[in-house]
């Protein structure tokens, strides 16, 4: 704006009943300077600091029986600049210590497996799941998401992730564009996502369905008899979604995904016993003598080079005198024959100055995979074309209960710890069992504890 | 020679990388921080804006018996003078008169006499408005050749430019007497002369929401230019779960209705900060459209969402 | 199976249509703007969820993507 062009404008008698509106800012400032009595001014220099925004928590995670436990930092740092542009920095340290169950069933007796490296073995006591001894003992993930509206009503996000761990390696990278409609009351999504994996299991990669191995001397020293060292996966991620204000107190979102993985998808650590088809038995395996080995017949398990699923999901946002309800149910469906559903509501509840209680509750059911099989049946016939006796494919529900207590520091920054029981227990139908599987405990049903404190900073 | 009055003295401290020179005026703390080390200097400075803001106050004020404003409310429908000065400040007015179609007139006060804005539910009744808006109206002021003649029980009221006014009345004097640079800060209306030496602005806070659209103060490095905020989220009524903003429009009597809590506008004056803040203040719900159109920078707090909008 | 997740993504759709005519007028957002009423209120808190489940379960997300994977399913 040329003050003084305007001033001499003014003075030329253009008429100031002109109203369109781009021209009152000009004629006000010629009539500042008529007022003020001067011809020319500085133009204004007013920018905005920027803020950082940090989030910190540490997360404690432990399952019974001595399976998993992990201690996990988080911090998440957000630089906000000029227009609303905000730059995200994500890093993740996991410490993990335990093991998870190999999908081998307990027996009535002592079993002994190779160990992923193929160096050794270990025994289970019977009445025990056995537990993989596998060796993920430090995860590090880090993400940089970067966000900023595009003119009025659109907005973008781009992002990248990578994590890394004894036995794994991922890469990702994301990418979303909104707009918004309606008076900014819709707002309507779409993104993709894209990751590469790669898996460098202890031992290599096991032949899918082939027997478990027994420990070999002329092994080379990754423990490697043959197998290849590495294997990969792909998985892409599309989801749409629409953000809808339905009153001035209540939010709602509905998201539809679809994901699509291919590659190795098999756990490479994790078998199914085969037993005897009319006791139910694992069927011991003839030792070879001087080698060390399985004591029973076990198979890797094998899954499908490729799995699709579909899922909707909604959440509403709901706010009654102070007290805000979350709730949202997710249904997922795949091409391996699992559906699934989830509901999760928490209550947020203030409770004076600053200080608030949420409880917080989530139910899970899951079908089990078309190829799930807590055993394999030794009876001669051909081995199935896939089968995995993982419990993360079986039939289950779990639920979570938990609390949340959340308080503003003397500085006037966020506080919050949380105490939540995570307990899954499996369905297995009684048509699946067989013999005295009827009498075992056929899935590792899982008990945890999630406890978690964070600390938000910044301006 | 006038008594000084006990609440008109001036003090300097030292500030963050500056000297900090207070009083009081106008009815708000005022402050000039001045970019020296100078005590003398800032004293003296102070000291200059002190008085002049007190001159401001004193000649403009509704509450000063005898002065230009007491003399034209009082003037019972005779045709009063008006120095230049004054005539400068009514003419302004008149521009903002036309510019805001009749929603920024001084003659608004006397709706003062039925809108008692307490943060209570007395809502005035529709025939006292009625009664009110007989007295209201610049259209029923004789204002020409700097002779101001208006109907008895009329009343004209500068303090909604008078604070602005002075800000950069005061910011003249400073370039003209130092080549320090300076900030003048009467109660949120103020005005950078100049960049400071000892840091890379001058920092500002203006409490809105920040860009995740949470409440929080944000901070704003000014260089030069003003600042100034219109609305003040205290003084409303509250009648039937509705909120009446203190925001009066003239044409009706009524408050102007989905105004928002408080805006603020840096432009290159004070002043013309203030009339930025306050004609968007008076269009209510189009208020964020009409200060984007301008191109000019604001931050408008509806108690709810923000929006900052950059320069043109 | 496809008949129904056809119907749902239509039912979905349909749902947001008929919204196309609800909401708030910008003044009426104070609420919609607290921190509380966010759709993800603690960015961190729902990253830990959503790692967690996709470790034990066999469904992920729903809400968006989730920060990359792991060598835990």
């Amino acid at each position: 704006m040329d003050l003084a062009v305007a001033a001499a404008a003014a003075t030329d008698g253009l008429s100031m009943k002109n109203k369109d509106r781009n021209c009152i800012g000009s004629a006000l400032a010629a009539a500042t300077c008529t007022l003020l009595g001067t011809t020319a001014l500085q133009p204004v220099q007013a920018q905005e600091d920027p803020g950082w925004d940090f989030n910190t928590s540490l997360l404690y995670y432990g399952e019974g029986d001595d399976r998993v436990q992990d201690l996990s930092l988080k911090t998440l740092s957000r630089r906000t600049f000029v227009d609303d542009r905000i730059l995200s920095l994500g890093l993740t340290i996991d410490a993990l210590t335990g093991a998870t169950p190999n999908g081998a069933l307990p027996q009535s007796f002592p079993q002994t497996f190779t160990k992923p490296s193929g160096k050794s073995t270990f025994t289970t006591p019977p009445g025990e799941f056995p537990i993989d001894d596998s060796f993920r003992d430090t995860r590090v993930a880090i993400s940089a998401d970067w966000e900023q509206p595009l003119g009025r009503l659109y907005a973008m996000n781009v992002g990248v992730s990578a994590s890394a761990e004894f036995d794994y390696l991922h890469l990702g990278l994301n990418a979303k564009l909104s707009r918004d409609f309606n008076n900014r009351n819709t707002t309507l999504s779409g993104g993709f996502a894209f990751a590469s994996d790669q898996l460098d299991p202890v031992g290599g990669i096991p032949d899918p369905l082939s027997q478990m191995r027994i420990v070999r001397d002329d092994d080379d020293d990754n423990g490697n008899s043959g197998r290849s060292s590495n294997d990969s996966k792909e998985i892409l991620d599309l989801v749409l979604g629409v953000t809808q204000v339905m009153s001035r107190n209540f939010l709602m979102q509905f998201n539809y995904s679809y994901s699509d993985s291919s590659g190795y998808l098999n756990d490479p650590y994790k078998i199914l016993t085969s037993v005897d088809p009319v006791t139910g038995e694992a069927v011991p395996v003839p030792q070879i003598p001087g080698t060390e080995g399985p004591s029973h017949l076990n198979y890797y398990e094998h899954r499908p080079d490729s799995r699709s699923k579909h899922s909707l999901y909604t959440q509403g946002k709901y706010y009654m005198d102070g007290k805000v309800l979350d709730a949202s149910y997710r249904y997922m469906t795949d091409d391996w024959e699992i559906d699934s559903h989830t509901i999760d509501m928490r209550l947020r509840w203030p409770v004076g100055d600053g200080k608030y209680l949420e409880p917080h509750l989530r139910f899970y059911t899951q079908t089990a995979a078309e190829f799930y099989s807590i055993s394999l049946v030794n009876d001669g016939q051909p081995l199935p074309e896939y089968a995995s006796a993982d419990y993360r494919l079986g039939d289950f529900d779990a639920i979570t209960a938990g609390m949340k207590f959340g308080w503003k520091t003397g500085g006037g920054n966020d506080m919050s710890i949380r105490l939540e029981m995570y307990s899954q227990s499996g369905n297995v139908s009684s048509s699946q069992l067989i013999g005295s599987q009827a009498d075992q405990d056929t899935y590792p049903d899982m008990d945890a504890i999630i406890f978690q404190y964070s600390y938000q900073f910044g301006k | 020679m006038k008594p000084v009055r006990p609440d008109r003295g001036i003090r300097v401290d030292a500030g963050d990388r500056c000297l900090k020179g207070q009083f009081s005026a106008m009815a708000s703390p005022c402050e000039v921080l001045v970019d020296s080390d100078d005590i003398a200097a800032a004293e003296h400075l102070t000291s200059l804006v002190a008085n002049e803001a007190w001159r401001i106050e004193d000649k403009f004020s509704r509450y000063s018996p005898g002065n230009i404003i007491d003399r034209i409310n009082t003037a019972r429908g005779e045709g009063v003078p008006i120095d230049d000065e004054t005539a400068q400040l009514i003419d302004f007015s008149v521009t903002l008169n036309e510019l805001s179609d009749g929603k920024f007139d001084i003659t608004s006060g006397v709706l003062r006499r039925v809108w008692r804005f307490d943060g209570s539910s007395n809502v005035p009744t529709r025939d006292a408005v009625i009664e009110a808006m007989k007295q209201v109206g610049w259209h029923r002021v004789d204002w020409k050749s700097q002779i101001l003649t208006m109907a008895p029980g009329m009343e004209i009221d500068l303090g909604g430019i008078g604070k602005e006014y002075a800000v950069d009345r005061c910011a003249g004097l400073l370039r003209n007497t130092t080549d320090a640079a300076c900030l003048i800060n009467f109660g949120g209306d103020l005005v950078a002369t100049g960049k400071p030496t000892r840091r890379d602005a001058w920092k500002v806070g203006i409490e809105a929401l920040n860009a995740q659209k949470h409440e929080s103060d944000r901070l704003v490095n000014l260089v030069t230019g003003g600042l100034a905020t219109s609305g003040d989220a205290r003084r409303f009524l509250m009648h039937d779960g509705i909120r009446f903003s203190h925001i009066l429009d003239p044409t009706t009597g009524w408050p102007v209705p989905d105004a928002p809590r408080s805006i603020t506008v840096a432009a290159d004056s004070c002043t013309q900060a203030g009339m930025l803040s306050t004609l968007g203040m008076l269009k209510g719900a189009q208020a964020e459209a009409f200060l984007d159109a301008q191109g000019v920078q604001f931050w408008s707090n509806r108690g709810n969402g923000a929006t900052s909008c950059g320069q043109a | 199976m496809i008949t129904g997740r056809f119907v749902a993504t239509l039912l979905a759709l349909g749902i947001l249509s008929g919204c196309s005519s609800m909401g708030v007028e910008p003044w009426e957002r104070d609420i919609l703007a607290k921190e509380e009423m966010q759709l993800t209120t603690d960015a961190i808190e729902a990253a830990t969820d959503d790692h967690i489940y996709f470790s034990k379960e066999a469904s992920s997300g729903g809400r968006g993507f989730g920060g990359g994977g792991c060598g835990c399913n």
